[in-house]
Parts: structure tokens; sequence; C-alpha cells
């Protein structure tokens, strides 16, 4: 939302100066010449500008919620994604260890990466995902990050 | 944004922000640099107004922290505030602090009062009575038209009687003095009012953290 959120807020914001000065402009006016046509025509830019000024808020509003919403649910999701890989690795009775090496895994560590972070040889760490890999039935670390995936991908429907 | 501070409070929504410091500059500009009642004067102090009445607007209509629901101005909530000072608690407010939403109100109410007497000295910029002062610009030289100079008789601060409060429409006796009385006074009230402000503001940000500023000053994806 941002930038538009800003530029809406910039607008309504313009409208209301020209909504103030038009309303001045024809008080001014009927206190000088009485009810003109030019008047009429000017209270109808001013009402005109007000009514914008009141529906760019509302719509402004909105757009904060949406965003504000949307926040919220990438936030559910991630939690979500967290519980749902917790579960999983429970479900396949991965050791406190292996949990932690998965988890790596998942987060994009190469077996490198992982040792270096958990302060174990680089063997120690792929029997441990080799482990991992068989306990969950896949064969390689993209097949693990594909089965999360999968899950997260449920109900998008694929091309065609 | 960063997580942390979003875990806490969110950053005030744009419009607050562009109303703020709107309002902020207009009142700098009108305070420090424009001439008292010169056209540019007046057509800061109208955009002042627009913002004043756009936040204002969405004092009813906007996010649940904008809202006056989310800090109605209490004396109570200004004490507790005050206590939480005084026992260094620092609880997050997700909208005003007690005594913040009391500046505010107060600023709020200042800032109206200084546009209503300015409106009361000026009319709008571009109207009937300010279409009179256009051709006053030479006015520093040759002195005022007739006209507005019989409207004017009553006020004497020669320099300034270029203004032309009202022009020589409606009620007679224009601008009463009084009115710029109140447009002074108010202003001033204002300018203190704003010190105090900024004052707590440094004072809240020391205490309890920047996270009181940056929600105000945060950028465009705040
Ligand atoms: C933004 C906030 C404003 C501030 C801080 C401000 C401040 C001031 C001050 C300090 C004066 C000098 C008063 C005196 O010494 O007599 C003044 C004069 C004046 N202001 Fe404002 N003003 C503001 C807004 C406005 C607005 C909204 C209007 C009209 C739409 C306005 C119209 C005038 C006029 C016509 C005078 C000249 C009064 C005279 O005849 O001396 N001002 N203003
Ligand atoms: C003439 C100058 C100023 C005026 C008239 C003014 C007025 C106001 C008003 C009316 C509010 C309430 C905002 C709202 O709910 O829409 C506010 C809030 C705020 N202002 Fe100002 N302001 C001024 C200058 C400043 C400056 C210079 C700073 C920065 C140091 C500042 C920082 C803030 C902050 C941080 C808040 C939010 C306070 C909170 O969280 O309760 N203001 N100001």
């Amino acid at each position: 939302m941002g930038r538009r959120a800003w530029v809406l807020a910039a607008i309504v914001l313009l409208q209301a100066v020209a909504a103030v000065f038009f309303v001045g402009d024809a008080l001014a006016d009927v206190r000088e010449d009485g009810w003109r046509a030019h008047v009429l025509v000017e209270g109808t830019i001013a009402l005109a500008l007000v009514a914008g000024v009141v529906l760019g808020a509302l719509e402004l509003k909105r757009m904060l919620a949406e965003a504000q919403r949307s926040a919220d649910a990438l936030a559910v999701a991630r939690g979500a994604l967290g519980e749902l890989v917790a579960e999983r690795f429970a479900q396949w009775g991965l050791t406190a260890a292996e949990a932690d090496v998965a988890l790596f895994a998942l987060k994009g560590f190469d077996t490198a990466g992982i040792a270096e972070l958990r302060g174990a040889a680089h063997g120690t760490v792929r029997a441990q995902l080799a482990q991992v890999y068989a306990k969950a039935g896949v064969s390689s670390r993209a097949g693990l990050v594909a089965l999360f995936f999968d899950e997260l991908l449920d109900g998008v429907a694929g091309p065609r | 944004m960063d997580a942390n501070e979003t875990a806490t409070v969110r950053g005030w929504d744009p419009l607050v922000k562009l109303t703020h410091w709107g309002i902020a500059l207009a009142v700098l500009v009108n305070g420090v640099f424009t001439e008292e009642g010169s056209d540019w004067h007046v057509w800061v102090g109208t955009g002042m107004a627009a913002l004043l009445l756009v936040r204002l607007l969405w004092g009813f209509i906007g996010p649940k922290e904008a809202r006056f629901s989310a800090f109605p101005p209490s004396p109570t909530r200004a004490a507790d505030h005050v206590a939480d000072i005084v026992a260094g608690r620092k609880l997050a407010h997700a909208s005003h602090n007690g005594l913040g939403a009391l500046m505010a109100y107060a600023l709020w109410a200042t800032l109206g009062v200084v546009a209503v007497t300015g409106f009361l000295m000026s009319g709008v910029p571009g109207t009937a009575s300010a279409r009179v002062e256009a051709p006053m610009v030479p006015a520093v030289t040759a002195p005022l038209a007739p006209v507005a100079e019989e409207a004017d008789e009553e006020r004497e601060e020669a320099d300034e009687a270029e203004e032309g409060e009202g022009g020589e429409g409606a009620e007679g006796g224009e601008g009463p003095e009084w009115i710029e009385e109140v447009h002074e006074v108010a202003a001033n009230l204002l300018f203190v009012l704003a010190a105090l402000h900024i004052g707590g503001v440094l004072f809240e940000t020391r205490r309890s953290g920047p996270a009181v500023i940056r929600r105000m000053t945060g950028g465009v994806r705040g």
C-alpha cells in the first residue's frame, strides 16, 4: 500500500485546501453580491470537493485497513508455517539435532553453513541430513523444501 | 519497517503525518516568515485550516488509533501518564498518551481560533474583498485607494492598513480591533503550546525511546 496511501492522502489534502478556498469564496460572494449564478457554480464546485474529501478519506481508511489485514495475514501465515514445520518434524520422529539441521536446511543453509552454525563437523551434519531425508521420504534438500511448499500452494491452481 | 517496531506500536498513518507536518510548517512559516496579513500569510493560513479540518474529520472516520475515541481528553488519563512518568513506567501507546492527548486538543483548539479570527479579518485569499486589495501593491508608495481608505478609517496601524480586513462589504465597522487582538493572542499561545509540545515529545523520547518520534517522522513506508 505504502506509496498509494501517501498519494491518496496528499490528494485528499489538496482537495481540502481547494474546498476551503471555494467555500470561503462562495460565502464572500454571497455576502457581496447575493445569490448569483456564479455563486451557484462555486457552491457546486465546493460541494463536489467536500464530497471528494470525504470519499477520499474513506477510501484511504479502507486501503489502510486492507494493508493491515494482509500484514496480519502474512504474520499468521509465517506463524502457521512454523507450526506446520514443527508438526511434520514431530511426525517424522526427528531428534532435536536433526530438527535443528532440517530447519537450517529449509532456511537455505548449505552443509558447510550448518556445520559452522552448529559448531559440528561436516560429516556429522551430512549424516544428520541424510537421516532427515530418509525419515521425510525424500532424497534431497529440494525434495524436503517441496514438501512444505506443496502444502503452502495447496488450493492455488496450476497453469491451466 | 522493522519487525520489532511493528510488534509494539505502528507508526501514524500517512494522513496524520501529512497533516501534522503541514500544520507545523504552516505555523512556522506564518509565525516567522510571512508578513502579517499579507496574501502569503492568508494563503498559508488557509492551507493550515484545510489540513486541520481534514485531521478533525479523520478523528471521526479514520483508523482506530487516529480517532478521538482512542485518545479522549481526560484528566484521569493525563494523571495516569504523570504517574507512569514518576514511576518510570514505559507503556506502549497505540495512540497518544494521556498528556499528549490533552496537548493535541489544546493545539487544535488554538489553531481553530487562529484560523477563524484570521478568516474574519481577511476573507479568503482571492475573494472579492481580497481582490479589491490587488491594486494595492503599489500602496507602499501611493497610499490607499480612496474606497479602502474610508472603510479602513478606524484602523490606524498605517503599514498594516493594506490588509483591508473584510473590505468595504457587510457590517460597517469591519475587522473590529478585538478580532485582531484575539488572533494575535491565540497565535502567541500557539507558539508557547508548540514549544511545550516539542519539549514534551523530546522528553518522552528520551524517557521511553525513539519510537515516540519515529512514529510521526517514519518514512514513506511507515
Ligand atoms: C497558521 C497559523 C497562523 C499564525 C501563526 C498567525 C500569526 C499571526 C500573527 C502573529 C499576526 C500578527 C498579529 C498582530 O500583531 O496584530 C497575524 C496577523 C494576521 N493574520 Fe495570521 N496567523 C495564522 C493564520 C492566519 C489565517 C488562517 C489567516 C486568514 C485566513 C490569517 C490572517 C491574518 C491577518 C489578516 C493578519 C493581519 C492582522 C492585522 O491587521 O494586523 N492568519 N497572524
Ligand atoms: C508548530 C509546530 C507543531 C504543531 C502545531 C504540532 C501539533 C501537533 C498535534 C496537533 C499533534 C497531534 C497529532 C494528531 O493526532 O494528528 C502532534 C503530535 C505529535 N507531534 Fe507535533 N506539532 C508541531 C511540531 C512538532 C515537532 C517539531 C515535532 C518533532 C520534534 C513534533 C512531534 C510530534 C509527535 C512525535 C507527535 C505524536 C505524539 C504522540 O505520539 O502522542 N511536533 N503535534
